[in-house]
């Protein structure tokens, strides 16, 4: 409606006052959800819709943190979705199936109530971090290995006790954030395979991915980034897709605040400390923090760093062995020639463990 | 806290706790194994055939000269039959390289190896001194990175000699390897890691014999044996190393003292990884590519350490491809189609450049470009692909001084 | 490694800047430093201590994050303590003693 007195008109419509500005645009909360909702539709519209209402779909499997990214993906797949229900011919083109895994410390109920509420359409599951014994069936080998003699494993304790001795026998912050995010990946392709899901659609922010990202890399998984941190083919022969990949955690916090619905379901972050001394950092919070920091000043930079993961390509090999915890390649990438691992690194022959986990491995460190 | 011993020999004191294993060894294991190790990468990687000439590019500074040192001792201990020398690059500093060049003139006599100078002055007929006076002190690294790539070749060729090792150490290697990941330059990151970068064309080999060496352990190394070296920040550059990878590699050796060559496996798996497109191939572009960018971008005596002011620049051209890329891609209009999986990788292409007949992977290379700019007295930091190519008003400087310098040679 | 204080209650001890690190300090390498043998808390000067000492005594270059980063040495520059890496004497926490030399040494500069 033209002629409408506005102070700052969205630069979109023209029809509504600008709330939000995004990537120097300045946006009307319609237009700004539109923006972000049309990269996610764009990365899933490589799902066609089928032709016919009976044929089957896809099920992808959402794992949900009730963090501000994986929220707002929810949010926008289920936006996505109502969108193609509305269509005079009805039909999706995927179902969602969403997981929570509890962690160890902490339970979600609220929100996992008020999601289900906020979304009903989609399948929901909720298990704890322990059960990752469940769905790892080698979990019990996968822990001797990695942490040597001095652990010592009673098969007989609850899962939730082994599983916390194990990690309290890994002694740095580093190997320590790193198990846990491998064993958290495992537990969701456990679940997801069991739930006969063909792809894992993980919520990352570009942030996180480009901390993710240069994590890997500092801890000798460059080689896994096809997948860790793009969309990819992973190793369990699930695909991994990161539909937020176009979105920075600040710009996903103003998505969240456009949509209020997400009020009562996003628990709020642990205010990242800054007193923490940089030494006693993980590599991975060492990680987020310069993506942040830097991110402030350098958005595009910091941007780029996902993109440029997202350019490599997987190994076309597929005799080569992978490891056991994580699912990298164990040695070099074929075409590598490199010699870091054969004599720099003081890698096993005979370990199933790839380069980065044998450097997390606790006695690789005393 | 009780004196540790040697992990090694079990006797002597520990004087080192090595960052790749944590090893703690003593003075003399640790020299040792330090060389061992250098061994180790030159005959893993058969970087040197027995009689051959290199030239060891030597800033005076720790790295080139912990690596004369190593390579003079191991070419008598394991009789490699190599003949060394000296190959220094005079950029015309007052004040900063005098007395560089003096700790690399003491050096060739310390280790008996006969010394080669090449002046920015006598080659491009510009000092630095001379370019900053010109263009200020902002921007003039990229003429001193683009003019030392070139001026190392010229003097090897003066010598008649087809192999320069460099100083670059694990952490530049590592720093290259997360630069490139900001940088988001993926042909690049194919060859970053190359711990050899040879071409037909410029017929110079080039090679980084300490490519898995810890800087920590370099200057370790240069302590323990007392070595004559040099160190101070270039006056040109004081900001060189507040570099922002360079700050980040030093934070995760902190975190995990190993990472640093964890970046550089890394950084080789990723560079297999790199699509190979077909119009790319052939060993020499892509050594050329290589070579050029190695000291592109900053100090040689920092081995090409990025400054603040690259992120900057590099955030301002994303910034422009971003802007260019939200108008282009109007957001009120739904998906046109979803790009498939294939995975498209710029394309780079080698040739020569037309002004000097140096490698070039534009018609008219870096330096003929921004000595243009020089010469038509006026500033130029950005070096576009198609900038001045149709312009004839040509710089002879370069061409002119190159003839003389083959010459010289004949 | 006891090693009683002198009687006047102080050690004397031997700081060495090297690698561009001398830049910071007045462009000298050798500097000699005097320290109370007892703190005020009773406890003994440390590497923490000495760090402190440098940059309110010492330093005359304004650039203080070159030396110091976090209230500790600057990730990149190296600290020998009688020419041991000091990861093996325990870092900032060990106690300074008499006729000691600490060498500061920067991985940082060019050359």
């Amino acid at each position: 409606m033209p002629g409408k007195d506005l102070m700052h008109p969205c630069v979109d419509c023209k029809d509504a006052e600008s709330l939000f500005t995004v990537r120097k645009r300045q946006l009307c909360r319609d237009c700004f959800i539109h923006f972000v909702g049309s990269k996610v539709n764009r990365h899933m519209s490589k799902y066609p819709r089928p032709q016919n209402l009976e044929d089957p779909c896809p099920q992808l499997l959402l794992p949900l943190s009730f963090g501000v990214s994986s929220s707002s993906l929810l949010r926008q797949l289920d936006a996505d979705i109502q969108r193609q229900l509305n269509k005079p011919r009805p039909r999706k083109s995927y179902d969602l199936h969403i997981l929570v895994v509890d962690p160890l410390s902490a339970a979600y109920d609220q929100s996992y109530e008020a999601v289900q509420k906020a979304f009903p359409m989609h399948t929901y599951s909720r298990v704890p971090f322990h059960s990752v014994f469940d769905y790892v069936p080698e979990m019990q080998d996968l822990m001797w290995e990695y942490a040597g003699p001095q652990f010592a494993d009673d098969p007989s304790r609850p899962d939730q006790d082994r599983l916390a001795a194990f990690r309290a026998a890994i002694t740095t912050a580093t190997s320590q954030a790193d198990v846990d995010s491998v064993l958290l990946t495992r537990l969701v392709v456990g679940f997801a395979q069991k739930a006969g899901c063909e792809a894992v659609l993980w919520g990352d922010s570009d942030s996180r991915l480009a901390a993710k990202t240069l994590a890997e890399v500092a801890k000798g998984r460059g080689a896994a980034l096809t997948w860790r941190a793009s969309d990819g083919m992973s190793p369990w022969g699930l695909r991994f897709e990161y539909p937020l990949r176009d979105w920075s955690k600040v710009e996903l916090q103003q998505y969240k605040q456009a949509c209020p619905e997400l009020a009562d379901i996003v628990v709020p972050d642990n205010p990242p400390s800054d007193n923490v001394l940089t030494k006693n950092l993980s590599i991975d919070e060492l990680m987020m923090r310069y993506v942040l920091t830097q991110g402030e000043k350098y958005p595009g930079v910091m941007a780029n760093v996902s993109r440029t993961a997202n350019k490599l390509q997987a190994s076309s090999s597929d005799d080569t062995p992978s490891c056991g915890l994580c699912g990298n390649i164990i040695g070099n990438v074929k075409g590598n020639s490199g010699l870091t691992a054969s004599s720099q690194s003081g890698e096993r022959q005979d370990t199933q463990f790839c380069y980065g986990c044998m450097r997390s491995r606790p006695d690789s460190i005393s | 806290m009780a004196p540790s011993t040697c992990f090694h020999c079990h006797q002597a004191r520990a004087i080192i706790i090595r960052p790749k294993n944590r090893h703690k060894l003593c003075r003399a294991c640790f020299l040792q194994i330090f060389e061992a190790e250098v061994h180790e990468t030159i005959t893993g990687a058969r970087l040197f055939y027995p009689g051959e000439r290199v030239a060891i590019g030597a800033s005076g500074g720790k790295d080139s000269t912990v690596l004369a040192a190593v390579l003079k001792t191991l070419n008598e201990r394991y009789n490699y039959g190599l003949d060394l020398c000296l190959l220094s690059i005079d950029e015309g500093i007052r004040g900063y390289r005098d007395d560089s060049l003096e700790t690399v003139k003491r050096n060739a006599v310390q280790y008996d190896m006969p010394l080669e100078i090449v002046g920015y002055g006598e080659l491009y007929g510009w000092t630095m001194d001379q370019v900053v006076e010109q263009i200020g002190k902002k921007g003039n690294c990229t003429y001193c990175g683009v003019f030392r790539r070139q001026a190392l070749d010229r003097g090897a060729a003066r010598l008649a000699i087809k192999h320069v090792v460099t100083g670059h150490n694990a952490d530049d290697v590592a720093e290259t390897v997360m630069m490139n990941m900001l940088r988001g330059d993926v042909p690049r990151l194919s060859r970053g890691t190359n711990i050899v970068t040879d071409s037909d064309a410029s017929e110079i080999k080039r090679s980084k014999p300490l490519k898995y060496a810890y800087e920590k352990e370099i200057v370790l190394y240069a302590h323990h044996r007392q070595l004559d070296y040099f160190s101070t920040e270039c006056i040109y550059s004081p900001e060189a190393f507040r570099g922002s990878a360079r700050t980040l590699i030093k934070d995760l050796e902190k975190i995990r003292p190993s990472s640093i060559l964890d970046i550089v496996k890394s950084g080789e798996d990723m560079a297999a990884l790199v699509p190979q497109e077909r119009s790319q191939g052939g060993k020499s572009r892509q050594a050329a590519a290589a070579a050029e960018d190695e000291s592109a971008g900053g100090c040689g005596s920092q081995n090409g350490r990025s400054s603040g002011g690259e992120m900057a620049a590099m955030e301002k051209q994303l910034a422009a491809n971003d802007a260019a890329e939200s108008r282009e891609t109007e957001i009120g209009h739904p998906t046109k189609s979803f790009r498939p999986t294939g995975k498209q990788v710029k394309v780079q292409t080698m040739g020569y450049c037309e002004k000097c007949g140096y490698i070039s992977s534009n018609r008219i290379c870096k330096a003929c470009s921004l000595l243009e700019g020089l010469n038509r007295n006026r500033p130029k930091t950005a070096i576009e692909v198609s900038v001045g190519i149709e312009d004839e008003e040509s710089s002879t400087t370069l061409r002119r001084q190159m003839e003389r310098t083959h010459l010289t040679n004949s | 490694m006891a090693q009683s204080a002198p009687e006047d209650g102080e050690i004397s001890i031997a700081v060495e800047f090297t690698g561009g690190l001398e830049l910071l300090f007045s462009n000298e390498r050798k500097h000699n430093v005097t320290l109370p043998a007892n703190l005020d808390d009773g406890a003994r000067p440390d590497i923490a201590y000495l760090l402190r000492y440098l940059v309110d005594n010492i330093m005359q270059d304004q650039r203080k994050e070159m030396f110091i980063m976090e209230d500790n040495v600057r990730p990149g520059i190296l600290v020998l303590i009688n020419d041991a890496d000091w990861e093996l004497e325990g870092e900032e926490k060990y106690e300074l003693q008499q006729g000691d030399n600490i060498v500061f040494v920067s991985t940082l500069h060019g050359g």
